[in-house]
C-alpha cells in the first residue's frame, strides 16, 4: 500500500479553538488555586458542625 | 462496525432528543439559579433550590449520560467514527468534560439544597452561597458549542482520519 500523502495540519479553527480553550482552562485554574469563589465541595456551603457530607440523590422530599 | 440505514437514525434521532433536552433542562436550570440570587423571599430561594436539586438529579444527569452513549454509538456506528473529525472529537471531549463537572457538582447542589431548606433566613445567606450561575451558565455555553459543533460540522480531519481516508481510497481502487 502507497504511503498517504503528508498531513495537511490541524484547520485554523481547531488551532484558535484549542488555544481558546486552553486559555480558559488556564484562567479556572488560576481562579481556583487563588481562592476566587472559594474551596469546592458540599463542605463549602456549610457552616461549623452542619456538614451532611455527600448526599445520595434525593429521596422524595425535603422536609 | 457500521450500522443499517434505519438503526443509524434511530440512534441519531434518540442522541439529538435526549441531546437538546439536556439542553433546555440546563436552561430551565440556569433560570432556576437565577430567581435564587435575585429574590428577597427566603421560600423562593428554598423552592427553586429543591428544583435545582431534582431537575439536576432526575432530569440533567440522566439526559448528559443518555447524550454521551447515544453521541458515542453514532460515532462509532457511522463513517464518522470518534477520533476521525476534529468536530466529532470536539464534541466528545466537551460532552466528557461537561459530564464531569455535572456528576461532581451534584452532590453540592443537593448540600446547598439542604442548608437552604433547613435555614430560617435562607435569603439572607451569601449570594456566594446561594449562587449557581457560574456551573449553570458555563454548562450552556458548553452545551450551545457542541450543538453548533454538530450543526455546522467544521471541516479538519485528524491525522488518525487522514490515515484512515487514505486506506479506504487505496482499498476502494481496483
Amino acid at each position: 500500500m502507497a504511503d498517504p500523502p503528508p498531513y495537511p495540519g490541524a484547520p485554523r479553527w481547531v488551532k484558535v479553538s484549542g488555544i481558546a480553550v486552553g486559555g480558559m482552562i488556564l484562567l479556572a485554574v488560576i481562579l481556583m488555586i487563588a481562592g476566587v469563589g472559594g474551596p469546592h465541595g458540599p463542605g463549602r456551603h456549610m457552616t461549623g458542625t452542619d456538614t451532611p457530607g455527600d448526599r445520595a440523590p434525593p429521596g422524595g422530599g425535603h422536609r | 462496525m457500521s450500522m443499517s440505514p434505519g438503526r443509524r437514525k434511530l440512534v441519531l434521532a434518540a442522541h439529538i432528543m435526549v441531546s437538546v433536552g439536556w439542553l433546555g433542562a440546563v436552561a430551565a436550570y440556569l433560570g432556576l439559579a437565577v430567581a435564587a440570587v435575585v429574590t428577597p423571599d427566603a421560600e423562593t430561594v428554598r423552592a427553586a433550590w429543591i428544583a435545582m436539586e431534582l431537575t439536576g438529579w432526575f432530569v440533567i444527569v440522566p439526559l448528559a449520560l443518555a447524550s454521551l452513549l447515544t453521541g458515542l454509538v453514532n460515532a462509532v456506528g457511522t463513517p464518522w467514527g470518534l477520533f476521525r473529525h476534529y468536530w466529532v472529537l470536539f464534541k466528545l471531549l466537551l460532552t466528557v468534560f461537561a459530564t464531569a463537572i455535572l456528576l461532581q457538582h451534584m452532590p453540592t447542589v443537593s448540600a446547598i439544597a439542604r442548608v437552604v431548606t433547613e435555614t430560617e433566613s435562607a435569603h439572607l445567606l451569601p449570594a456566594g452561597v446561594r449562587s449557581d450561575l457560574v456551573h449553570a451558565g458555563g454548562a450552556l455555553l458548553v452545551l450551545l458549542v457542541t450543538a453548533i459543533l454538530a450543526v455546522y460540522k467544521p471541516q479538519g480531519l485528524t491525522r488518525y482520519g487522514w490515515r484512515k481516508q487514505h486506506e479506504q481510497r487505496t482499498l476502494s481502487q481496483p
